[in-house]
């Protein structure tokens, strides 16, 4: 085996090992994403499933009927009849059985349809707990869409009787038919729903991307003050092997810890996604927005890229550190506010911004994995290339800094004091 | 042979100087002791010799190897024990051994016969199977010094070899260094505090106090000089007119 290889291979295994990084790497993103998801998820089919639905009804006309029925054979709702002479000791009843929603069919009801006024329904929420209120709101939208329904199904009954010919079309004279014009197709799905499906990719990227270099780069700077911590750094840099083999083998090797927590989040982050996406049922393949093989390619070496520099330069910025937690501070401090424009590409186009802010967000390597990964699904290769010179270079010249304060005694004597200053007396 | 050959070596830090121009020189198969009060400057020379820190004067060969210009020829023939040094805390003591041999042989079956060699001077025992993290201080020092020697180096730079080893544990060890370097020829430089190990140990001795070097010569030499009995009554005696710290 070759000295790099045996380098990164510890790297990764007391990387691997350390409980309480592999906790906050990869079981948190793998249990608590998922789990987040699946809450919310349970909440929204709580709130979409079965929809209880008590009625009383002091109609005695034939409408009152037609309304239970109706509601009856609506889907996901479940009805009960209840007999109670007042008000208020329906809305008891249905308290006592943990009902969230009374309908309430008043005596006039059937007199008020045939007599061409409006009738009216009454709906009543109740609530058990001062929680949340999704359910009783969604419930009370699901029976407002059945009363709609009903009421115009009565209103073309009644159109019916007065001899129109398309009551339908009598009701509803104007139709919206909605479909999006993206990447010069036409997707049969309505711009809310597109937008929806680009809204999340737009969240979860940049989320992913930053979470992934701020981890990895806390990773690295950490892979560095460990060896000055536990005092292991000056063996190390007397061993028989290059300085630079051992900057490849920590960069290695925390890229590899580094793309394994990403998958972790990835999949983390997709389940609970998911739990949104699901509903719009819409994929990116589906609106066209495929990404080509070379696009993956490309996406793939720039977020390569980008992981190399932000390791290189976490281990530059660790060399000052003199133990775990103040590397941790030093890299938090200069990689987070660098990591930080990417978000605001989740709200914006950067071609939509002055020139001045646009060229200050490029010169920002942590924004090009967000822009490659736009310009992969639109297939501008091109600057996608450009992306990847500009991140080469940055790259080099970070990984070059870094072999070289490893070569010098600079990683042995360098450190900026952090408030106290230790010394043995003499 | 000359393995070590130091000219008028000087380090600075920053303000602080350490080295005002040292100069000695090592035989093969000799045990050279730096000996000297704190803050003297003995790491600064092992550190300089093992290529971790630049001399900001003067020069030092290791096997006619300039440790600046050609440090990785240098590193390639000594093995150097920190003052102040750990193991990696998430390997278990045979791991890292393993590691280390893997770094510093060029076959598997070399690298076997070192991590064997390194498993008899560490005298862990079963503990080898247990992490790093769980040793205590004068078993990660056994560990260290079991990785220094098994790699079998030419030139073995030892800073306070039996620093934190009981009686026992800290003889055996000066055993064992004096073996290697009776059998397998290896050239030592260690420095210590410790009078008493200096005497059994070394071959010859520098006695170096605020950067610079009072004495050179055998321990017998050194005693006769200073009509001393032990050298401990030398070490004070060519500490004393100094009067420690100078600007
Ligand atoms: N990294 C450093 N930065 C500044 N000064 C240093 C540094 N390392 C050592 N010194 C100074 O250099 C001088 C020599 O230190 P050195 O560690 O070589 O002494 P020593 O002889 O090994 O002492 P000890 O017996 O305590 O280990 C001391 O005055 C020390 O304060
Ligand atoms: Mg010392």
């Amino acid at each position: 085996m070759s000295d790099f290889w045996v380098l990164a291979r510890k790297e990764i295994m007391s990387l691997i090992r350390d409980k309480k990084l592999l906790f906050g790497l990869i079981i948190v993103p793998l249990i608590i994403y998922p789990t987040m998801g699946k809450v919310m998820q349970l909440g929204m089919e709580t709130a979409q499933g079965e929809t209880h639905v008590v009625i009383v009804s002091f109609d005695d006309g034939p409408y009152g009927r037609v309304l239970v029925n109706a509601l009856t054979a609506a889907p996901n709702v479940t009805v009960t009849l209840i007999n109670s002479s007042s008000l208020q000791g329906a809305l008891n009843r249905a308290y006592q059985e943990k009902q969230n929603v009374l309908v309430v069919i008043p005596r006039n009801f059937s007199d008020s349809i045939e007599g061409n006024r409006i009738a009216t329904v009454e709906v009543y929420g109740i609530f058990h707990s001062i929680g949340t209120g999704v359910r009783e709101s969604v419930s009370e939208s699901r029976i407002n869409a059945v009363i709609n329904v009903l009421s115009e199904e009565i209103a073309k009954l009644k159109l019916k009787n007065l001899n129109v010919g398309q009551p339908e079309a009598f009701l509803h004279p104007v139709r919206a038919e909605s479909r999006s014009f993206i990447n010069h197709h036409i997707v049969n799905a309505s711009p809310s729903l597109v937008s929806g499906v680009l809204t999340s990719q737009a969240i979860s990227l940049p989320l992913i991307v930053f979470l992934m270099v701020t981890i990895t780069a806390q990773m690295a700077a950490g892979a560095v003050a460990a060896e000055k911590e536990n005092k292991t750094l000056e063996t190390l840099l007397t061993l028989p092997v290059k300085r630079t083999t051992i900057v490849a083998s920590k960069i290695s090797g925390t890229a590899v810890m580094g793309l394994i927590a990403a998958l972790a989040y990835m999949v983390g982050l997709k389940s609970y996604l998911g739990s949104f996406t699901t509903e719009t049922g819409v994929t990116l393949r589906e609106l066209g927005l495929g990404i080509t093989p070379t696009g993956m390619l490309l996406f793939a070496l720039v977020v390569f890229l980008t992981i190399v520099f932000a390791l290189s330069l976490a281990m530059i910025l660790a060399v000052f550190a003199e133990d775990v937690q103040s590397a941790n501070t030093v890299v938090s401090s200069v990689i987070l506010p660098l990591a930080f424009p990417a978000f605001i590409l989740m709200f914006t186009d950067i071609n939509e911004l002055p020139a001045l802010a646009r060229y200050g967000l490029l010169a920002d390597p942590f924004t090009h994995p967000i822009l490659a990964y736009r310009y992969a699904l639109s297939g501008s290769y091109g600057l996608m290339a450009l992306s990847l010179v500009y991140l080469s270079a940055l790259s080099l010249v970070t990984l070059y800094f870094a072999a070289r304060i490893f070569s010098s005694e600079k990683v042995l004597t360098a450190k900026i004091s952090w408030g106290r200053k230790k010394r043995k007396s003499g | 042979m000359t393995v070590v050959k130091v000219e008028e070596l000087e380090k600075e830090y920053g303000k602080v100087r350490a080295l005002r121009g040292i100069s000695f020189e090592i035989k093969e198969g000799e045990i050279f002791g730096l000996i000297g009060p704190n803050g003297a400057g003995k790491s600064t020379t092992l550190k300089i010799l093992a290529t971790l820190l630049k001399p900001t004067g003067g020069r030092a060969e290791v096997f006619g190897h300039d440790v600046v210009r050609e440090a990785e020829e240098v590193r390639a023939l000594i093995s150097y024990l920190p003052e102040e040094a750990g193991a990696y805390k998430n390997l278990t003591g045979i791991e890292y051994l393993r590691f280390m041999a893997r770094l510093y042989a060029k076959d598997e079956e070399k690298a076997a016969g070192m991590v064997e060699l390194g498993k008899k001077i560490s005298d862990l025992g079963n503990r080898l199977n247990d992490k790093v993290a769980t040793y205590s201080k004068g078993m990660t020092r056994k560990l260290l010094l079991a990785r220094a020697l098994m790699v079998m180096p030419r030139l073995a730079i030892l800073d306070e070899p039996a620093s934190g080893l009981d009686i026992v544990n800290a003889y055996t060890i000066r055993k064992t260094i004096k073996r290697f370097a009776r059998e397998e020829g290896t050239t030592f430089l260690v420095s210590s505090h410790n009078m008493l190990e200096v005497e059994f140990l070394c071959d010859r001795v520098a006695l170096i106090n605020s950067g610079k070097i009072i004495e050179i010569g055998t321990p017998e030499e050194l005693k006769e000089g200073y009509h001393a009995e032990n050298l401990e009554e030398v070490f004070m005696r060519a500490v004393e007119p100094a009067g420690g710290e100078e600007s």
